[in-house]
């Protein structure tokens, strides 16, 4: 197989490189989409995907009141910011996952000829393999729907069709900023101009809002003019418009792949540092349980995909909640979206954290149960610590909660980390799978796995959270703890069927040796 | 039921394992006594890493009696780890802890007395290992890797050693370091075990040796029959 270009070739065109690249994303999709466990699962599941998001673009628009009431007319004035939004949360996912995600993985990928423009648009079409991606679409769509109706269903579909290019639009913008930051985090100095930059960008924002100049703002942005040339039909200020944005989506393309070219070059320093570095020894650990609780966390935070996914898990619900300036009730909501992306950092596959070592660590004479302990110790406390920073910062503007609040804050954060860990335990001896966390665009999972675990846990956690905000604003501060108890069992009961499964050698032994293949 | 005198420190009857329909071990008899050292060689999946895996407890055994040390890994397997030390065939170490975070794992959990420090890092002296006691273990070569898992195996003076592929692509140094390690295993009574493609490396470290083929034992001999080229002949020929 050829890796490089031979003296006597000429040198690859642009259209060349780009050819090349379309037609390897294909054979890197069918090499994926072979290797899927469950094919029958993933046609269904992506089936039902295209089926919501037809229902998200169409079903709003025949609700009542749809293209006419003030809630009609309120969506309408918001879509400019939900577009804004979109933008937002693409870089977000871009950047948190260093370039986003790999069609393979880096290490298997090495030893074939794959160029970063295939590299790029890999990631391009993986981008919607994420959950809040794919809500914040939803709402885009669905939010548009609403606001015109179904009255002219010409009307609509020029701008379904307008919204799905900004979809593709956000995404390739989202890349672009996500390859410039990753080649900036890999020059001397780049990991602490980006974490400048991130809080100055930060405190402007909260600043725009505490002097209340961010609506203006945003009312300047140019997604009011895309909006306006969308939302009345197939008109020729839309084809100027769709005309732009597909411009727009082209460039953007092709200065993704130069970028992603650009960062190929260059060594990631994060991860280098990681692998290179001396760690300070500490002195032996007083009992087993510490012992192993010390090398897990180890596994877990010295990882860079996951301390990277803390900080934005952390962080980036708790600004929008300070912009927001969210009352408790509303803080409430947000354990439940934070635990959720913490487990999809590395919980779902919680024995992937061993990697090769596993083996080892299962020739060492200790109880297994002891072992999932630890393991769930240490997966819990990840979710704690992600839950409690992102309330910590989000509450800043809220004031003292009332006791009724307090109540149900504790108890929404207590019953959703014991159901995302009693979750996670069970994914990881139910499917574990073989996946090497030391690259920052790595993730627990294959994509189509990472889809059906992101969209149970948004689920789940949704309608947990959702009850105990609305204890929040009961007033009465037993209410929540009544709620809890039950769905704290549950879980509970879960977590030691989970834990049952692992003490069984056969078991055991299946997850052990999947992980460390 | 423990170990006696003449007991042999390993004795497999009958081993097979299955993963689903695909049978990996079918039907391996091995024996292996104290202070003596058995090389267990064979091509690409004829059941020698599974067969290692069973005898240090990691995997359990589908069929047959497998004891080690005189316990028996189906009903304990606690008491099988104990006596155990274990050169898995891939990788072996946690990708994020540093070598001295393993060492102090497995000291603590194998109750070593205090002390085993000094051993630990004479060990890792040995094997050349001393200046990146604390560096995290991703960023090592193939090599090092393998040298710091023969190091983890031998820490507690097992009493059955097993090292799976523990030459495979170390240099001249740490494959000289292993087989002091062999060699001061045999001397103090211990069993040890090496499974390796490499025949020769076999033949300087093992007593004896036993193919196994398609996951069956084919043949077991001493080792000075298998060495020369009359060795490599016959070696070639159960191979086939």
């Amino acid at each position: 197989m050829p890796t490089a270009r031979s003296s006597t070739e000429p040198p690859p065109g642009v259209g060349s490189d780009l050819r090349r690249a379309v037609v390897d994303v294909g054979i890197l999709l069918r090499f994926r989409a072979s290797s899927v466990r469950r094919p029958r699962a993933m046609r269904l599941g992506l089936a039902l995907l295209a089926a919501v998001t037809l229902a998200a673009a169409v079903a709003p628009a025949l609700l009542p009141g749809a293209g006419s009431s003030p809630r009609a007319q309120d969506a309408a004035v918001l879509l400019p910011t939900v577009l804004s939004a979109l933008v937002l949360i693409a870089v977000i996912s871009a950047v948190a996952s260093g370039g986003g995600r790999e069609l393979v993985a880096r290490d298997p990928a090495s030893v074939h000829p794959i160029s970063p423009t295939t590299d790029h648009l890999g990631a391009l079409l993986l981008a919607p393999v994420n959950i809040a991606w794919v809500i914040q679409s939803w709402a885009l769509l669905g939010s548009t729907a609403f606001a015109l109706g179904a009255d002219r269903p010409a009307r609509l579909a020029a701008a379904q069709v307008g919204m799905l290019l900004w979809l593709v639009l956000a995404t390739s913008l989202a890349q672009v900023v996500a390859w410039a930051l990753e080649g900036l985090r890999r020059i001397r100095y780049g990991v602490g101009v980006i974490r400048g930059g991130a809080v100055v960008l930060l405190g402007a924002l909260v600043g725009l809002q505490m002097t209340e100049r961010l609506v203006p703002v945003l009312d300047h942005l140019p997604t009011l003019q895309v909006v306006v040339g969308l939302v009345f039909g197939f008109t020729p200020r839309w084809c100027l418009t769709v005309s732009a944005l597909v411009l727009l989506v082209l460039a953007a393309v092709g200065l993704g792949a130069l970028l992603a070219h650009a960062v190929a070059r260059r060594i990631p320093r994060d991860e280098l540092r990681a692998e290179s570095g001396s760690r300070r020894a500490l002195p032996q650990p007083r009992s087993d349980v510490l012992a192993l609780v010390r090398v897990d966390r180890g596994s877990v935070w010295r990882a860079v995909p996951m301390r990277r996914g803390a900080a934005v898990l952390a962080l980036a619900p708790a600004v929008i909640a300070l912009i927001g300036d969210l009352a408790w009730a509303q803080l409430v909501l947000l354990p439940g979206l934070v635990c959720a992306g913490g487990a999809l950092l590395f919980g779902v596959n919680a024995w992937c954290l061993d990697g090769r070592g596993g083996l080892w660590r299962e020739s060492l004479p200790v109880e297994s149960g002891l072992v999932f302990d630890a393991r769930s110790w240490v997966v819990a406390e990840f979710l704690l610590a992600v839950s409690l920073g992102t309330l910590l910062v989000g509450g800043l503007r809220s004031g003292l909660p009332s006791a009724g609040e307090a109540v149900a804050l504790g108890c929404a954060v207590v019953v959703v980390t014991v159901q995302v860990l009693a979750a996670a335990m069970r994914w990881s001896i139910k499917a574990p799978h073989a996946v090497d966390l030391r690259s920052a665009r790595a993730t627990p999972a294959p994509p189509v796995a990472m889809i059906g675990y992101s969209s149970r846990l948004a689920l789940s956690t949704t309608v947990t959270v959702m009850v105990f905000s609305l204890a929040a604003t009961l007033g009465d501060a037993t209410a929540a703890p009544v709620l809890a108890l039950p769905m704290l069992l549950w879980s509970s009961y879960r977590w030691v069927r989970a834990r049952n499964r692992w003490v069984d050698p056969q078991q055991r032994a299946a997850v052990i040796v999947t992980t460390a293949a | 039921m423990t170990a006696s005198d003449d007991a042999p420190a390993v004795s497999v009857r009958g081993l097979r394992v299955r993963f689903g329909e695909v049978e990996a071990v079918a039907g391996v008899d091995l024996e292996a006594q104290a202070g003596r050292s058995v090389g267990l060689l064979g091509r690409n999946g004829a059941g020698k890493s599974t067969t290692m895996r069973v005898l240090a407890g990691v995997v359990p055994p589908s069929e047959g009696l497998v004891l080690v040390a005189g316990h028996d890994v189906r009903h304990e397997p606690l008491a099988v780890k104990r006596a155990v030390g274990y050169c898995p065939d891939v990788g072996g170490l946690v990708p994020r802890a540093t070598p001295w975070e393993h060492l102090q794992l497995a000291a603590r959990l194998r109750r070593l007395p205090a002390g085993w420090e000094e051993r630990a890092r004479e060990l890792l002296e040995r094997f050349e290992l001393g200046h990146v006691a604390h560096r995290i273990s991703a960023g090592f070569s193939h090599g090092m890797g393998r040298r710091l898992s023969v190091v983890l195996a031998a820490l507690h003076e097992p009493q059955v050693l097993l090292l799976d592929e523990p030459f495979d692509g170390v240099d001249p140094i740490g494959v000289e370091a292993t087989l002091e390690v062999v060699a001061d295993a045999r001397a103090r009574g211990a069993c040890v075990l090496v499974s390796t493609h490499l025949r020769e490396l076999a033949i300087e470290a093992c007593s004896h040796v036993t193919v196994l083929r398609g996951g069956s034992q084919v043949a077991l001999m001493s080792a000075a029959e298998m060495a020369g080229e009359e060795g490599a002949r016959a070696y070639r020929s159960l191979l086939d």
